[in-house]
């Protein structure tokens, strides 16, 4: 399929034409995937985020586009121990039903996120949660087993957002939130159309009248749809195969940024020979990521040495410390005691076109030190199964493959020795246990550094690059975030150039 | 004929649950507890047997219960109705443009044997069998959508937005998915025709002064319409099934996309429901092509 779309975007390169000029005040956005349902409290899929996420509803806390956290539907919050909060709610924010939200509403939504009966898809995240005492109308308190340093994090999650307690039948269909705008017609399969919020708390926004997603998900088509003017804004359609391309064309802007995609190439840590760190780094010291990062993504994106995404506050760059250095990867392998070097299987999904991408340049450079690793292609549901090992499979089946990590503060994956990646290190997860209960910020930030040289040194993974965040836009379109440090497409202050 | 679609109820009903990868896990997600995919597995009834199961869903079916899509939680029946709206007129018009095509162009042919009219339609329908459709179908989206911006690159507003428009969104799609079945259909008249005209009575009726005309259609279409309609037959199925990709490159929310959508996702009562649905379609095209034979030729009769 690969091979398809490159014929196919070279043809569409060659290809030119005005579109139609667009209306004001109406944005028509091409997404990938259609939402398997918008209820973000049921179900993680990142395709619903896009569509709901600060659209529709909203959190009591938001990662902004810099990914700072800010106040939102709490005005302002209080602790001093990390351990019990106080929430004060903005006054005069209304549901699309009209109600006003008040602080009994937070506390359902967070007595129903804990309670085990409500299939809530981060249930663990809210596990640490005691008790929700709502104080008056505008202020709750929120008190928890355990110290947790994260909690302010988890309250800005999708999966975290404030809807009236009267709508929870229907959040799968017509979610009701806060949001600057309302879900309006769902055409499954096809579209859905958000249409603005005349009501909404922060006055002058949103500046579009009307939002259609689009669900397009042949890359070629997307390219076709933007050139003929059908759509204005590509969120995640394109590859980085038509930056180059779109950029001299005048009337598309490329807004090229950064994202928590961290694209891993994984190995089976519970596995010979892979259970020996030595093998593991001369696998490391094997791939030249710059080569990797060029061959896969056109040069688009950063390349990483551990598994914290420049947009982590705590991000340092440890990608120094495991160098490319092919002559050392074979002594270390022949000190582990595969000098001729071993057979191995990349098994990766081609339903992300960057994994078996990455994947063909990484097992060139494998078998210059003599790993004959050899591809084998799975499909998505297959992968989860085998690879990424959920009930009923008890070990992963499988010996490395290539997917991209997109959730942001995932550090904890290698401090759960059940995770795929399979690796137990006692001293990493003692580090991170007790990051999880820091909540001085320097303290914090030296156990995150700590960590990330950790993770280089052992190198229970190897961290290719970050996924460049990419979105192509009609000329005119304005307030598009530049980074994606949630996984969201906030169009509350996007609108059309005057 | 029942016990066509009983044998393809079953086999589908077998596959979709052989095929490894459950369909709570892919719902939840890579972040979900496995307390949260076992109770979604036993609500949706995946804990029971197999054979259960199936004895459950064939009873519904028969009544036009198809069940509900774990992913859109609607009824599956509503939903393959719905997008019918899309595919069946794609189908249609692309099996029309076929037919009005492909049977003129394999007359036109047979009578120009071996010279160059003939050559020129046997070079199109060769491109036409050698243009895999998908492609086609973007270098009609790049010619009549990008560069002449004539027809919009894809998607189906519906037909509230008027019949002309709801036709003309679908007339790239139609094109592109019939070029295939058209040449096959070109080729094989060519050929059907082309084998009546070397008959006896052909010979007879063009001594007796028949008009060409009236021997082609009259006695040399009609005689050669028998092998022509079997392969239109197939050929109708056939433009169902291979508008699951032109509905992905036209981004159409048809039946295709509804299948290859539900598949991925591991909705398994929908991808059953569309498989038993555009079976009975199909058992039900070849039912009519052999009472349309009995039309053609009086002399076959069905005991």
């Amino acid at each position: 399929m690969t091979i398809l779309r490159g014929l196919g975007a070279a043809l569409l390169v060659l290809a030119l034409g005005a579109g139609p000029a667009a209306g004001q005040g109406t944005l028509t956005v091409q997404v990938t995937t259609e939402p398997p349902g918008l209820d973000l409290t049921t179900n993680p899929s990142s395709a619903i985020a896009g569509v709901v996420f600060y659209n529709v509803q909203e959190a009591l806390v938001k990662v902004d586009r810099h990914g700072k956290l800010v106040p939102w539907l709490a005005e302002r919050w209080y602790t001093t121990d990390s351990k019990n909060y106080t929430f004060f709610l903005r006054k005069g924010v209304r549901f699309h039903n009209g109600r006003e939200m008040r602080a009994a509403d937070v506390k359902f939504v967070l007595d129903r996120a804990v309670n085990p009966e409500t299939k809530h898809p981060y249930r663990v995240q809210y596990e640490n949660i005691q008790d929700v005492i709502v104080k008056d109308d505008y202020t709750i308190s929120v008190t928890l087993k355990r110290t947790e340093a994260n909690f302010l994090w988890t309250v800005a999650r999708q999966g975290s957002v404030i809807y009236p307690r009267e709508a929870v039948e229907t959040l799968k269909s017509a979610p009701l939130g806060t949001g600057p705008f309302t879900v309006g017609d769902w055409v499954r399969g096809d579209r859905i159309v958000l249409v603005r919020n005349r009501d909404y708390w922060q006055k002058g926004l949103p500046r579009l009248d009307k939002v259609t997603y689009r669900f397009i998900p042949d890359p070629n088509s997307s390219l076709a749809a933007l050139k003929s003017g059908d759509i204005d804004v590509s969120a995640f359609g394109l590859g980085p195969e038509n930056v180059d391309d779109l950029k001299k064309d005048g009337r598309f802007q490329v807004i090229l940024g950064d994202s928590t995609n961290d694209v891993t190439l994984s190995m089976n840590n519970s596995k010979k020979p892979y259970s020996d760190k030595r093998v593991r780094l001369a696998i490391t010291h094997a791939i030249n990521k710059e080569e990797v990062l060029k061959g896969a993504m056109f040069g688009y994106g950063r390349i990483l040495g551990s598994n914290v995404d420049p947009l982590n506050p705590y991000f340092v760059d440890v990608s120094k410390r495991v160098t490319y250095d092919p002559v050392k990867a074979k002594k270390l392998l022949a000190e582990a005691g595969y000098p001729e070097g071993f057979e191995a299987t990349f098994k990766v999904a081609p339903q992300y076109y960057y994994t078996v991408r990455s994947a063909e340049v990484v097992v060139n450079h494998l078998a210059k030190v003599g790993i004959r690793a050899k591809i084998q292609q799975v499909e998505w549901g297959q992968w989860l199964a085998q690879v990424f090992c959920l009930k009923p499979c008890e070990n992963p089946d499988y010996d490395m493959s290539v997917i991209g990590h997109a959730e942001a503060w995932d550090i904890g994956n290698f401090a759960n020795p059940k995770y795929y990646f399979r690796w137990d290190n006692a001293e990493f997860q003692k580090l991170f246990k007790e990051s999880e209960v820091t909540v001085d910020d320097k303290k914090r930030r030296e156990l995150y550094v700590k960590m990330q040289q950790m993770l280089a040194d052992e190198a229970p993974a190897v961290w290719l690059y970050m996924h460049p965040r990419l979105v192509v836009t009609k000329k005119g379109v304005t307030g598009i975030w530049k980074d994606l440090p949630i996984p969201s497409l906030d169009l509350s202050e996007v609108g059309w150039q005057k | 004929m029942l016990v066509t679609l009983v044998f393809v109820s079953l086999l589908v009903f077998v596959v979709v649950r052989v095929l490894p990868g459950d369909p709570a896990l892919i719902m939840l997600g890579i972040e979900a507890s496995p307390e949260a995919v076992a109770r979604l597995r036993e609500s949706l009834g995946l804990n029971l047997p197999v054979p259960v199961q199936y004895v459950r869903w064939i009873a519904h079916a028969a009544a036009g219960d198809l069940g509900r899509s774990i992913q859109y939680d609607v009824p599956v029946a509503g939903l393959i109705l719905s997008r019918l709206s899309v595919t069946l007129p794609l189908t249609v018009m692309a099996a029309a443009l076929m037919a009005a095509a492909a049977i003129p162009l394999g007359v036109f042919a047979a009578t120009r044997h071996r010279r160059w009219g003939d050559y020129l339609t046997m070079t199109l329908s060769q491109l036409g069998i050698a243009v895999p459709g998908f492609w086609a179908g973007l270098l009609l989206i790049l010619l009549f959508s990008v560069r002449l911006g004539w027809f919009q690159a894809g998607g189906f507003d519906g037909w509230g937005q008027g019949v002309g428009h709801a036709l003309k969104s679908l007339l790239l799609p139609a094109v592109a998915l019939g070029l295939f079945q058209f040449a096959v259909l070109a080729r094989t008249t060519r050929s059907a025709v082309l084998e009546v005209l070397r008959e006896e009575y052909v010979k007879t009726a063009r001594a007796k002064g028949v008009a060409e005309s009236a021997v082609l259609f009259r006695h040399a279409l009609r005689n050669a319409m028998i092998p022509i309609l079997t392969v239109a037959g197939i050929q109708l199925g056939q433009l169902m099934a291979g508008s699951i990709i032109l509905e992905s490159v036209f981004y159409l929310p048809g039946l295709g996309r509804l299948a290859l959508g539900a598949i991925s996702a591991r909705d398994l009562p929908v991808v059953q429901g569309v498989v038993l649905f555009v079976a009975t379609v199909i058992v039900t095209i070849n039912a009519a092509v052999d009472v349309l034979y009995g039309v053609l030729d009086p002399r076959i009769r069905y005991e």
